[in-house]
């Protein structure tokens, strides 16, 4: 599968603190319409190629671009998949959290939610709904849901 | 999550955003880049100097796999980006890139530099390709005729903020 963003080299993971304090200043200047609306920007205009993807009924992108890059940076997770079309990804290890948490850095209420909009806005206008549910801080687990479907 | 790999097009979002509420807005996201940077680096420059600059730039080319050259001259450190990672990740981006990109490197770097007793002259050399020059003097004089020679200079406060007078 060929993913339109693909890095290699050495990593950078202090962005992940830019990111957090980025969240925590745009929503307390701008509330909570902003963080949102940036989030939908960057699920659907950065992330354009995996979005179309979604639309044209095809996950695969966005699956391996969730592979691709918590291998990268040293995350954990299993993966199923059901008989009712979905896929499951369960993050025992987000590496962003755990890069903040190890440095010390106060981490915003709002970090997380980086991953619930993200995923919710490539899931908009598609057969998929992309669902995210926190399990405890630093872990996650993430679906793709074909629409229509019960999940649990 | 948003890769840190990826950082680079979240962080032009949100300046595309802000821009788009008026250049004041990203000006005041700057500034608090600047001072979330000061904090860090500040007291590091300060103390250490051009040597420090050095140590810190090392780092960043390392991480950030940058191709650029470092230099320590006696009154100046000079950092010569041959190719930004950063402005070529946010013009191979589906969304497009800020049009003043560039200026952010010079926002934050003004603020530390300030707090650390150092004067930068940053030459953008091209908002459209992906290299830049930077010179930190300890000699404000030298950093003005430094300036003098630039193609662009960054002065995103100065131009595209409120105008004095």
């Amino acid at each position: 599968m060929a993913l339109r963003y693909k890095d290699t080299g050495n990593l950078h993971p202090d962005f992940h603190r830019l990111v957090n304090s980025t969240i925590k200043w745009v929503r307390e200047h701008y509330g909570e319409e902003a963080v949102v609306e940036i989030f939908r920007r960057v699920a659907q205009d950065v992330y354009r190629s995996i979005h179309e993807d979604l639309k044209a009924g095809d996950p695969s992108q966005l699956i391996e671009h969730w592979r691709y890059y918590l291998d990268r940076e040293g995350g954990e997770y299993t993966t199923e998949e059901r008989p009712d079309g979905s896929y499951w990804m369960t993050v025992t290890r987000c590496p962003a959290y755990w890069f903040l948490h190890e440095k010390g850095v106060e981490i915003d209420a709002d970090f997380r939610r980086q991953t619930i909009l993200l995923n919710r806005f490539l899931g908009e206008g598609t057969p998929f709904e992309i669902v995210t549910e926190p399990i405890t801080p630093g872990s996650y687990r993430q679906g793709i849901v074909p629409r229509g479907e019960a999940h649990s | 999550m948003i890769p840190s790999d990826h950082f680079v097009r979240f962080y032009n979002e949100v300046f595309k955003y802000l821009d788009s509420l008026g250049r004041e807005h990203l000006l005041d996201y700057w500034r608090e880049v600047g001072r979330h940077q000061a904090g860090l680096l500040a007291e590091d420059f300060r103390k250490g100097g051009f040597k420090a600059a050095y140590e810190y730039w090392s780092l960043i080319a390392h991480e950030e796999n940058c191709d650029m050259d470092l230099r320590l001259e006696e009154d100046y450190f000079e950092l010569k980006m041959n190719k930004c990672p950063s402005l070529s990740k946010a013009m191979d981006n589906d969304a497009g890139a800020c049009e003043i990109y560039c200026d952010h490197c010079m926002a934050w770097i003004q603020i530390v530099m300030e707090k650390a007793g150092l004067h930068p002259a940053y030459d953008i050399e091209s908002r459209v390709e992906p290299h830049c020059n930077l010179r930190i003097y300890k000699d404000p004089e030298k950093a003005r005729a430094r300036e003098k020679e630039l193609r662009i200079p960054a002065r995103p406060y100065e131009e595209f903020g409120p105008k004095k007078g």
